[in-house]
């Protein structure tokens, strides 16, 4: 379980139900919440969706019964992925095969036994978590592999696989799902496969919490270790096909093809029809049952928008348990400041500018921070800000700027004024030493131009559709040192075709592994260079630099691209 | 980074080389502490030798200049290579520091 203690929202009109669930809940430390119906549980995720690690439903209530919540639970964003556990009757088949179909994965059954009631949901709230970190993980690794076509890897242990699964999925589309699919296949592989742990013995090891300790114990073997799964990829055009090959004997697979409703009660046995419903278009196991092939359909080319968000692969490993979750709590507040997916989108839908981002801090802390604004439906502001040093300090700052960007929105369409307010509020409030540089820019379809602000950036540059890359200039006086310094407002002329590249200076300033630099001509090379024939976004533009670049990165990281329409 | 502190009659000068990067800020307090301990009216920092600064670099002179301004001198930088150079007209340096080509 995570740091805090879990939170569970219990839902069910009968008041003795209700009261069981939650005193065995609480007794087992978890926090939770009640509701008496689907309604009111409705009201309350919505007032607080974040709030939830996950749901028990009771199926038969007044006003809005469980499979109404649930309907509307799976059709928000923000509350789809709860795991939601339904409680109902065992003879109930055809509801459970329901709730299944509706994107219920877990199961109680009336009367509530307390020791199934507490391995459901901490199972529940392990897979999700689970995948939480996955998701968590694949923002944050950058990758070679987008330009792998055909590949080979072998691994043994349940960590090899994850890391495995987090790297292969950073590389095709719907990577978020693929991630958990992979990594579901891929601990199959391991713990049915190689380590020969049937579904009652895990069944027993997850109840007397041994599993992890049983399988370090199998790998440990002479058999352990002489087994490997192998993994090969295969990327086509229109889809990706992984085969994953275990040295076990074999399992029936059929049984866990699919959840069925007799298995719907137990707190394991989901992770083949997990991946299946989530990641993958086909997933076909062989007689036997060792190898198994899993498609996945794409690339998306509807795909407009992309944020990545990469960490440096060394993290300190001896740091402090306290400090490491203080700087991972911190870290997710951090990446929560990066634009969405949503705001990309609308600014693709109503600018018919795609934005795209790269960011990646050096430590697991970073100081540079980006965001965009849509003005109007002809005016989007993109900035990108990069404080001095990193680490906590450094993020503490990102958050400040955060706020006085939000305060400074009625400027969002004058750059220099913009600037010359955020640089008024934050002298005096940045330590000695300690500034922030910046850029700050419009772009106007309408006037064919970027204006633009900048302090002690890397000059913007701005790809024509021709070819020619126009290199602005990023002088200024950095932010938070003086009172009353003034930001020059300079302009790009833009035409259909263009792509604009802002970066700060972890572009022009980290080290490659040969030592050298890349510089402001360096960043020039590489805009002229990226491949216009391919989808122009931060990646792409950068992967000839993130293939060089020496790791961990010394300096925080951001590049934005911004295709003009 | 290494520096070596040159009395002069005009004051001392803070001669820095190799590369002044964020992992040298304990340091480089260090010999501002040494520089100012001398009571100067004007600190001349010497950046002939030096190869290269990074963005931290330049938060070192702010902190610099900072302390130097409360104890009553001058901070002037004196000889800069082209990418440093490059690094404090990108900053704006000359409107906080005094810059010296000699």
């Amino acid at each position: 379980m995570g740091d805090a203690p879990a939170r569970a929202l219990v839902v069910d009109d009968e008041r003795m139900n209700r009261e069981i669930i939650v005193a065995n809940l609480r007794a087992a430390g978890f926090e939770t919440v009640m509701a008496e119906d689907g309604l009111q549980a409705w009201g309350i995720l919505q007032a607080h969706p974040g709030s939830f690690d996950v749901i028990l439903l009771d199926r038969r209530m007044p006003r809005m019964n469980g499979m109404e919540l649930l309907a509307r639970l799976k059709a928000d964003d923000k509350l789809a992925h709860i795991p939601v556990i339904m409680q109902t009757a065992y003879a109930e088949t055809e509801d459970v095969s329901e709730g299944i179909k509706a994107g219920a994965y877990y199961y109680l059954a009336k009367p509530l036994d307390r020791r199934l009631l507490l391995s459901v949901t901490e199972a529940a709230i392990a897979d999700h978590q689970r995948r939480q970190r996955l998701a968590d993980d694949l923002d944050k690794r950058t990758t070679a592999l987008l330009l792998l076509e055909q590949g080979r890897f072998r691994f043994r242990t349940l960590e090899e696989g994850h890391t495995l699964a987090v790297a292969l999925a950073r590389s095709c589309p719907q990577a978020r799902h693929l991630a958990a699919g992979l990594s579901e296949m891929f601990t199959n592989a391991v713990e049915h496969g190689n380590l020969g742990i049937d579904f009652d013995l895990k069944a027993e090891l997850v109840a007397a919490k041994r599993w992890r300790q049983e399988i370090e114990a199998r790998l440990d073997t002479p058999l352990g270790r002489s087994r490997s799964v192998e993994v090969m990829v295969d990327r086509h055009p229109d889809a990706i096909r992984f085969v994953i090959r275990d040295q076990g004997k074999g399992f029936d697979w059929r049984v866990y093809d699919d959840i069925s409703p007799e298995r719907a009660f137990a707190p394991h046995g989901r992770g083949i029809a997990l991946a299946r419903r989530l990641a993958f278009a086909s997933v076909e196991y062989n007689d036997m049952g060792n190898e198994v092939t899993c498609i996945v359909i794409g690339p998306d080319t509807e795909e407009t928008a992309c944020v990545v968000c990469a960490e440096a692969p060394a993290i300190t490993p001896d740091r402090p348990a306290a400090e490491a979750a203080e700087t991972r709590l911190a870290r997710s507040m951090q990446m929560e400041l990066l634009p969405t997916p949503q705001i990309l989108a609308e600014a693709a839908r109503r600018l018919g500018v795609r934005v795209s981002a790269h960011f990646e801090p050096s430590s697991s802390l970073g100081g540079d921070l980006w965001g965009m604004h849509v003005i109007d439906d002809n005016r989007l502001a993109l900035w990108l800000a990069d404080f001095s040093g990193h680490g906590l300090g450094a993020a503490l700052n990102t958050f400040r700027l955060h706020t006085l960007v939000a305060q400074c929105t009625p400027l969002a369409d004058i750059p220099g004024a913009f600037l010359a307010e955020i640089n008024r509020r934050l002298t005096g409030l940045l330590p000695q030493g300690q500034y922030a540089a910046m850029t700050y820019g419009v772009v106007d379809l309408v006037a064919d131009a970027f204006v633009y602000a900048a302090a002690a950036m890397p000059a913007p540059l701005l790809r024509h559709a021709g070819g020619g890359v126009e290199r602005g200039d990023g002088s200024g006086l950095p932010l938070g040192l003086t009172q009353g310094a003034a930001y020059v407002e300079r302009h790009m002329r833009l035409s259909a075709g263009g792509l604009l590249l802002l970066a700060s200076d972890g572009l022009t300033d980290n080290p490659m592994t040969d030592g050298s630099r890349l510089g402001g001509a360096g960043m020039e090379t590489l805009l002229t260079q990226a491949d216009q024939t391919t989808r122009d976004n931060a990646d792409s533009v950068l992967a000839p630099f993130l293939a060089r670049v020496k790791r961990p990165l010394r300096d925080d990281l951001t590049a934005l691209c911004a295709t003009i329409p | 980074m290494k520096y070596r502190i040159i009395d002069g009659a005009s004051g001392p000068t803070l001669a820095l080389s190799d590369q002044l990067l964020f992992d040298h800020r304990d340091l480089f307090e260090g010999a501002i502490d040494k520089v100012l301990a001398r009571q100067p009216t004007k600190v001349v920092v010497d950046m002939a030798g030096l190869e290269y600064m990074d963005s931290a670099g330049l938060g070192m002179l702010l902190t610099l200049r900072d302390r130097a301004t409360r104890a009553g001198a001058l901070v002037c930088l004196r000889n800069p290579g082209p990418e440093v150079a490059e690094l404090l007209r990108l900053a704006c340096f000359e409107s906080l520091f005094t810059i010296e080509q000699a």
